[in-house]
């Protein structure tokens, strides 16, 4: 295998096993979000706001993976 | 992608300049006005503070001088009824005393007719029985 | 095969095209520069300008328009880094964090909103400045050495204790943390910007019409929290390097 086909199935790789950890986190976050928000109705401008803001934080974690499969795509150093 | 260059310290000095720039035409002043205007609020506050409590008194004022004029009133009223009771029970009075009065006079002459009536009736009984005497006896005897 | 060809051949109608890479480089002296980056900066900037100047020109008690519009914001960012900070010290970090927000924001929304690709250019395309990695660097390592320095100033060489408390076992992931703090930060949001671009292009590789739109705004939104994030994070620094481990 070269390292250019190392390279298209490690980004691939990278992307996918990058989305699986923050995507149970999300599904986790929401849904303490969903049932904080039915326990306590009007508390819930206050909880989408702090949500979000960890949904963005657990987004950048495939993010990072996304960086790296992109480095590896366009800016290859071992090509 | 990762091509790092003399972008990134221009990069860093544009933006401390733009910091420095937004500070003097955005942040002062805007910050200023709103210091300002919490402080103008909150000076207002206490002046809408003090004339609610003004407010609250004269209120307080108010009611009282209604109760009282309500107490007043209701004191008149008591008496203005006292009084009609008292000249109604007078003149109840009254008139029962002349009703009383009209009686007994109107029974005294009642009496007084029953005995002169009584006193006629036993002068005539005692013509008519020495009539009836003298015609059963001889006039006579009887003298 | 045939298919793929097809796609190509269409490509060459269509706006959009993936570049990622291509610059249009100035030389200043024996340093090179990415033109285009500096280009869309200082439209922001000027746009932040003239905002601010149109909000402050005339100011007022009873504020109405634009100056209406700015207190808000003012009013949003002060709030935002008086939530990080605390009340006592907040009012000497509502500039550099403020701006941090406004650029970022400004620039991501530049990005997604305004059809660069219209503008020719030698070489590279207009994009969010956010797009390049410079740029985030840049605000990373600012915001580095602003809580270096919120630190520093508030205590002395006295601040750096607080990498051997409460152990000094602690102390290669403290040193650690001072790197991935800026790592993170600028990797954060020059991924999520150029993601965001990314898929908005290859989506209108595929599907030109219509099919792109609903990305672009979830684009719109994430560049909108990414800016948020990146401010709440620097108070959050911040306000970590001000705090007091001795209480």
């Amino acid at each position: 295998m070269d390292i250019q086909a190392a390279s298209v199935i490690a980004a691939a790789l990278a992307i996918g096993l990058a989305a699986i950890g923050p995507g149970i986190g999300q599904g986790n976050a929401s849904g303490q979000a969903v049932a904080g928000i039915a326990r306590q109705p009007e508390a819930e401008g206050k909880i989408r706001g702090t949500l979000l803001l960890t949904l963005a934080f657990m987004e950048s974690l495939t993010i990072y993976g996304l960086v790296v499969a992109l480095v590896l795509l366009f800016a290859n150093p071992f090509v | 992608m990762f091509d790092f260059d003399a972008t990134l310290p221009l990069m860093a000095v544009q933006f401390l300049l733009l910091t420095a720039l937004l500070n003097a035409v955005f942040y002062k002043p805007l910050m200023k006005v709103l210091d300002e205007r919490e402080d103008f609020l909150r000076s207002g506050d206490t002046g809408s503070k003090d004339k609610l409590a003004k407010a609250e008194s004269i209120v307080k004022e108010y009611e009282k001088q209604i109760a009282e004029a309500r107490r007043e009133s209701q004191n008149s009223i008591q008496k203005a009824q006292a009084e009609a009771k008292e000249i109604t029970a007078t003149n109840i009075a009254a008139a029962q005393q002349e009703v009383q009065s009209q009686r007994e006079a109107a029974t005294q002459e009642i009496e007084q007719q029953k005995a002169t009536a009584f006193a006629t009736l036993e002068q005539q009984v005692d013509s008519l029985s020495r009539q009836i005497l003298e015609k059963i006896l001889d006039p006579e005897l009887i003298k | 095969m045939e298919i793929l060809g097809a796609l190509t051949f269409l490509n060459t109608y269509t706006l959009a095209e993936l570049e990622v890479g291509e610059h249009f480089l100035w030389k200043i002296g024996n340093f090179t520069v990415h033109g285009q980056v500096f280009l869309n900066s200082w439209i922001v900037i000027g746009l932040l300008v003239i905002a601010s100047l149109a909000a402050t020109r005339n100011l007022q008690k009873i504020p109405s328009g634009i100056q209406n519009f700015m207190e808000f914001v003012l009013e949003f960012i002060r709030d935002l880094v008086r939530n990080q900070i605390g009340e006592k010290e907040y009012r000497d970090w509502v500039p550099f964090i403020g701006t941090l927000f406004l650029f970022i924001f400004v620039s991501n929304w530049s990005g997604a909103l305004v059809p660069w690709k219209l503008i020719e250019l030698p070489s590279g395309e207009l994009a969010a400045p956010t797009n390049d990695i410079n740029t985030t660097v840049a605000l990373a390592l600012l915001t580095s050495l602003a809580y270096f320095y919120a630190g520093l100033k508030k205590k002395g060489l006295s601040y750096f204790k607080h990498y051997i408390e409460p152990t000094p076992v602690l102390l290669p992931i403290a040193i650690l943390e001072d790197f991935t703090k800026p790592l993170s930060l600028s990797f954060r949001l020059f991924g999520n910007i150029l993601a965001d671009e990314l898929v908005v292009a290859v989506l209108v590789l595929l599907v030109p019409l219509f099919i792109p739109l609903p990305v672009m705004a979830l684009g719109l939104f994430t560049s909108a929290i990414q800016a948020l994030v990146f401010a709440t994070l620097a108070g959050a620094y911040i306000h970590e390097a001000l705090e007091d481990h001795h209480d």
